[in-house]
């Protein structure tokens, strides 16, 4: 066993950390915050910046247009990218491009990957439904075939940043007379399309998600991605790339960092009570049992593997740890941890802990549920019968 | 020893849960927090319900009501997530009446229930700690700032902690002098609050440091209510919405990590709501140690977030979003878990006597 990581490694975060050091401006950042990193000249300059390194695509195959890198360059990439809290790309870089890649056709690829490496075009889930959500193989959104075209009906609900995306990735029954895997198929929709009609779902961490209705949506049959009926495997394919981002232990040990400036700068007899001290120890503890799970999955990633169970336990420690940093820190930094950023100086630490305490409860849910990822543990990384 | 109710308590719950479905929908409380305001028509329909009277004794034109009964009171505002100090209202009438002359009790108590009189307490300064209050008094004036006044824009009268000569104690100041300056601040809990500032405002003495360590355990023991609220709403709306949501062509009520979510919210309630009420009583018996009080809230403010939280869980999207009522408890529990000392906090003044001798089983 050998637990340094090797030179190449090391020197590639080094220049990812530098790259970050000259783009991350507050200017950025705003940008970010704002249209919450659909598009605008600041991330666009920056994604344009990031096509030019080449990251986005470093461990795609040779043959593919990437360089056939370890993905272990990929997990140090979103770890970085992640703590520094970057706009690297949404899951449109880290999920859809990818299966259009695996799954896509040759005319597909050459639409959509350019735009999408560029960041020119981005990419909203449109999976979930009212009534399939953890069953979301259930769902019922209809394509039928009328000659070379697709007419798309029915309703999704949280289709994410559908209102400033410029397509969602859109799963439709198009069989609905085989087993319920069976007759799912993917298709890239634009999301102007007419037909298409958007409604805001405000949330309680402040942004907002969207309703989408399809009333005789056309989409030509050049735009279904990997054959009719055959939208299940790519729908998974994708999610699994989603817990890889959902399970990086970057923005906590961010979460975990901040909570500490903000108390060495501005509670420093915080800091220096021995229960304080115990407390941030416990959480340190939790983030390195949590990056022990992320590290060991990503091994199994650089082998050629494929973790299941390793990866839902990093997942699962994760989100659950999320919570858990930002209740604690509120708790550590007393009344001053409920307010909200509009408090400007008088909030902790930008506000972080107090609205990361209000968006956490998504990732244990998202991606995947808790419960099934610990259902995954059990079966298929325990054995244990059904 | 008798954990249940009693016909009379059974009635006040009922009357006033029925009352509060009935005039506040929880789109109003959307409207207060849109609007950062307070639900001042539901305070006029308080006092006319009489219910601001009722810990007080009836020698002074109270209820005769006791602690506990004011806990079922703030259980259900809590469970409607009302935006009214009634809390606040509450231990400042207390403080009131429980210093000075019978004439004075009474006074003060016939101007709260006239409603002209909606007092909330300031004690919490920039250090965020109960010792420290740099507040002072000079001549019948005050100076100083405070912080976290909840409802404090909103308030007639502020109850303050301030030091004269030394001597720590409780003023009363009002509020719509010109000396008092408030500014709003943005809680998780979306209820108002605020930073004030007074500039030699005019005040009464109210208090010695007796009256400011009694406001603050009663305050404490009403925010521990107040989360418990919280939970059991969060609690009764997750197990409604159990049954009534399916996947995979069934309740999701059926699945065993949903029951057993459901079962672990179901206990920490139950425990923390026995604390909070033998809390409560112990008050109304005077029998009350600062370690109970600080043992109940510590109880409170630790489980609100976990049950809100495995609320969320079994609620998947839906709980997220501001159209299902499911975050106003997240958010207040959160809130009132902060407030009058968090977890962390009562349990740092717990430990203070955990080598005492204590009788486990008796
Ligand atoms: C802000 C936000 C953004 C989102 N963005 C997107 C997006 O961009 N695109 C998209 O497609 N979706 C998105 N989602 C949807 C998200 O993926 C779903 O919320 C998630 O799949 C869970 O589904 P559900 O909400 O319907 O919960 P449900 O499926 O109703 O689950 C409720 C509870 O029941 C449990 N449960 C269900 N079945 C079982 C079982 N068999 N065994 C044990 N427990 C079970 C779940 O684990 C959960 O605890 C978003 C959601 C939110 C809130």
């Amino acid at each position: 066993m050998d637990f340094e990581w090797e030179k190449e490694y090391r020197d590639f975060r080094g220049e990812v950390r530098s790259f970050i050091e000259e783009w991350r401006t507050p200017e950025l950042l705003e940008e970010y915050a704002r249209t919450y990193g659909a598009d605008g000249p600041e991330l666009r300059r920056f994604r344009d910046a990031l096509g030019e390194r080449g990251w986005m695509r470093m461990c795609w195959p040779e043959e593919e247009g990437g360089e056939g890198r370890n993905l272990f360059y990929q997990f140090i990439f979103v770890e970085e990218m992640e703590y520094w809290g970057m706009p690297y790309g949404n899951l449109t870089y880290t999920s859809i491009a990818p299966s259009i890649q695996r799954f896509g056709s040759d005319e597909q690829r050459r639409r959509y990957l350019p735009g999408i490496l560029r960041g020119e075009s981005t990419f909203a889930l449109g999976y979930s439904e009212p009534n399939a959500g953890t069953d979301l193989a259930s769902l019922r959104t209809r394509a039928r075939r009328i000659g070379d075209e697709w007419v798309i009906n029915g309703q999704k609900i949280w289709t994410s940043l559908a209102d400033v995306a410029t397509h969602i990735w859109l799963a439709a029954r198009t069989d609905p007379d085989v087993p319920k895997h069976q007759g799912i198929s993917v298709f890239i929709v634009p999301a102007d399309a007419p037909g298409l009609t958007i409604r805001p779902l405000h949330a309680m961490y402040g942004g907002h998600t969207n309703e989408t209705f399809y009333d005789d949506v056309r989409v030509p049959h050049a735009d279904l991605v990997g054959g009719v009926g055959r939208g299940w495997p790519i729908i998974m394919h994708a999610l699994n790339h989603e817990r890889v981002g959902l399970a990086a232990t970057g923005s906590l040990a961010r979460l975990f960092d901040q909570l500490v400036a903000h108390l060495a700068e501005r509670r420093p007899e915080r800091l220096e009570d021995p229960l304080v001290r115990r407390r941030l120890a416990d959480l340190q503890l939790d983030l390195l049992e949590q990056r022990a799970l992320a590290v060991q999955n990503a091994w199994i990633i650089s082998k050629g593997g494929t973790p299941i169970a390793e990866a839902s336990m990093a997942k699962v420690a994760a989100t659950e740890l999320r919570t858990r940093i930002a209740n604690t820190g509120m708790d550590l930094l007393g009344r001053y941890g409920g307010l909200s950023r509009e408090n400007g100086e008088l909030a902790p630490a930008e506000g972080r802990m107090e609205w990361s305490f209000r968006i956490a409860p998504i990732f244990r849910f998202g991606g995947g549920t808790n419960e099934i990822m610990r259902d995954i543990i059990a079966a298929a990384g325990l054995g244990l019968p059904r | 020893m008798n954990l249940d109710l009693d016909p009379t308590q059974t009635l006040l719950r009922e009357t006033t849960r029925e009352y509060l479905a009935s005039t506040v929908p929880f789109d109003r409380v959307r409207a207060c927090e849109r609007e950062e305001r307070w639900d001042s028509e539901l305070w006029r329909g308080l006092i006319e319900q009489g219910w601001l009277g009722l810990p007080f004794p009836e020698s002074i034109g109270g209820g005769g009501g006791r602690l506990t009964d004011a806990g079922l009171l703030l259980e259900e505002f809590a469970r409607r997530a009302a935006v009214v100090p009634l809390a606040e209202a509450l231990v400042c009438g207390l403080a009131c009446t429980r210093s000075g002359s019978p004439s004075q009790a009474s006074a003060a108590l016939e101007g709260l229930l006239s409603g002209d009189v909606v007092p909330v307490p300031a004690v919490l300064e920039e250090s965020d700690t109960w010792g420290v209050v740099e507040a002072r008094v000079e001549g019948e004036q005050l100076i100083g700032e405070k912080l976290f006044v909840d409802y404090g824009q909103f308030a007639s009268h502020h109850l303050v902690a301030a030091r004269e000569n030394d001597e720590l104690g409780l003023y009363r100041v009002d509020a719509r002098d010109d000396a008092v300056g408030s500014a709003p601040l943005r809680t998780i809990g979306r209820t108002p609050s605020a930073r004030v500032v007074y500039r030699d405002a005019a005040v009464e003495p109210v208090g010695g440091p007796e009256a400011l360590r009694d406001l603050i355990l009663t305050a404490r023991a009403f925010a521990a209510v107040q989360c418990l609220g919280s939970a059991q709403e969060a609690l009764d709306q997750t197990v409604a919405y159990a049954k009534v949501r399916e996947q995979f062509g069934r309740p999701i009520g059926t699945f065993q990590a949903v029951q057993h979510h459901a079962a672990n919210m179901a206990s920490r309630v139950a425990s923390t709501r026995y604390l909070v009420y033998e809390a409560l009583h112990a008050l109304d018996h005077g029998a009350a140690t600062p370690q109970q009080v600080a043992f109940a809230k510590a109880s409170a403010s630790r489980m609100v977030p976990e049950v809100t939280m495995l609320a969320h869980q079994i609620h998947g999207g839906n709980g997220m979003i501001e159209e299902n009522d499911l975050y106003f408890f997240t958010l207040r529990g959160k809130d009132r878990s902060l407030a009058w000392g968090s977890a962390e906090e009562c349990l740092e003044e717990a430990s203070a006597a955990v080598d005492a001798p204590r009788e486990w089983i008796c």
